[in-house]
């Protein structure tokens, strides 16, 4: 399929997945996963940062327009496309990314993904519950949200890719 | 102004990174503050159109529920009617009555997008302007209280819910007739619970006593239930209560509500802002 196809489509599915099932189903414990960091993270290696972060704006502001969130979720779409060349190089295979298209499960192996995705998504996690509470007061709670938030994102991240990727799509 | 660009083009990067960081922040907190931005908020078209298509679908779980609600509700309702009593006195005049006057009229409404586990919630009603509902009217359902409208758009309305930090509503304990304000505290986590504060700890208070709207905010009807109290802690340092009450209605379920449009507001408020100052000192 044509990348600007492929992503597109994903776009959508990731927004309207996260506004109409993720974000109304009732979680106890304050849990509230957030699933488009993954959309952000398999945007392709080769893309530009600049163009990653407008994508990743736009894909926040969407779910803003169901969550009420305002921007929120923009805010912390654009940190982690800001950061995450600086994480693919902490991350790099021996060789670098030549030859790889996109950082799912099966073009970089578990190994790969689950500590890169692990940290992508505490750090978009973390950084919207700070910034919704805004209070030193409540910092335990913001990271036991975090936390709780995140280990069910990355589950829901690796059976989305289990259920819905094609095996050993190498270049 | 040849290094001025040569600078841009090194930070071009971080530039836009700034750039989209302050639209996105700058939409937030406003937003917080106040709604100015019509465009971020679901009662948006797109937004709303979709989330109206997917509470078709998931209003169906709960029908059963709704429906012993609603059994419930007019159950009481035709007990209350004229044909259940029996005139004790036949001598009576009929006079045309005008000692009661509508203040109160509802305006029904389903809920088609709510949020819960944020600090500030939010719901979407499918009602907006057209029918009749604008800004700070009170939103209640048949067993407790709900929010305030906080912006219509055409068809949509949103909400802002009971569980939002400052959302002040006057209400009182029934057996002592005790005054306070509804808060949702950041450290009340639990959607079920709201606190009531401003209660002197002179005040004898009991677990199980029930907690109603009263009309000093004129958004709501009087004793109109908001819940039961469900735990009493002492505030260090203050002579008050910390009264946790626990919701009527359940938020996490509620689909249908009443919007409370308030006949003689304007009244009230234009006669009050003659001295509003002095309310204030």
């Amino acid at each position: 399929m044509n990348p600007v196809v492929k992503h597109t489509l994903r776009f959508i599915v990731f927004v309207l997945v996260q506004a109409l099932i993720i974000g109304q189903i009732p979680f106890p414990l304050g849990i509230h996963p957030m699933i488009y960091p993954l959309f952000i993270l398999l945007l392709p290696f080769e893309m530009g940062l600049i163009g990653v972060m407008i994508i990743a704006f736009f894909c926040g502001m969407s779910i803003d327009f169901f969550m009420n969130t305002f921007g929120l979720h923009a805010s912390s779409a654009v940190l982690i496309a800001y950061l995450r060349p600086e994480l693919f190089s902490l991350f790099s295979p021996r060789d670098g990314y030549e030859g790889f298209e996109e950082g799912n499960i099966y073009q970089m192996g578990w190994r790969w993904f689950i500590p890169v995705f692990g940290i992508f998504t505490l750090v978009h996690h973390l950084y919207f519950f700070i910034v919704e509470y805004l209070s030193f007061k409540e910092i335990l709670f913001v990271f036991q949200k975090t936390i709780l938030s995140a280990a069910i994102t990355l589950f829901l991240a690796i059976i989305i890719q289990v259920l819905f990727f094609k095996k050993g799509k190498k270049k | 102004m040849r290094n001025l660009i040569a600078f841009f083009r090194r930070f071009r990067i971080f530039l836009v990174f700034l750039i989209l960081q302050i639209l996105a922040l700058t939409s937030y907190f406003s937003w917080v503050q106040y709604p100015r931005t019509r465009f971020f908020n679901s009662s948006n078209g797109v937004a709303a159109t979709l989330l109206d298509a997917q509470q078709d679908v998931t209003k169906h779980f709960s029908l059963e529920e709704e429906n012993i609600r609603l059994q419930a509700e007019i159950e009481e309702l035709k007990g209350k009617q004229l044909e259940n009593y029996i005139a004790l006195s036949e001598d009576r005049i009929k006079i045309a009555d005008t000692i009661l006057e509508l203040q109160f009229d509802y305006i029904p409404a389903v809920i088609v997008n709510s949020t819960y586990t944020y600090k500030n919630n939010y719901f979407t009603l499918n009602k907006g302007a057209s029918s009749g509902i604008a800004r700070d009217m009170g939103v209640i359902s048949s067993n407790g209280v709900v929010g305030i409208v906080y912006d219509v758009s055409r068809h949509y309305a949103v909400v802002k819910s009971v569980l939002t930090e400052n959302i002040n509503i006057p209400a009182e304990i029934v057996n002592v007739h005790a005054g306070g304000l509804l808060k949702w505290e950041g450290t009340d986590k639990d959607p079920r619970t709201i606190t009531l504060t401003g209660i002197s700890n002179d005040i004898p208070v009991e677990l199980g006593w029930e907690v109603v709207t009263n009309s000093q905010s004129g958004l709501f009807p009087k004793n109109h239930p908001v819940g039961t109290i469900d735990a009493i802690e002492e505030i260090e340092g203050k002579p008050e209560w910390k009264i946790t009450v626990k919701l009527g209605n359940d938020l996490r379920r509620l689909q249908s509500v009443f919007v409370v449009e308030n006949i003689m507001k304007l009244e009230k408020d234009s006669l009050e802002s003659l001295f509003i100052d002095e309310f204030i000192n």
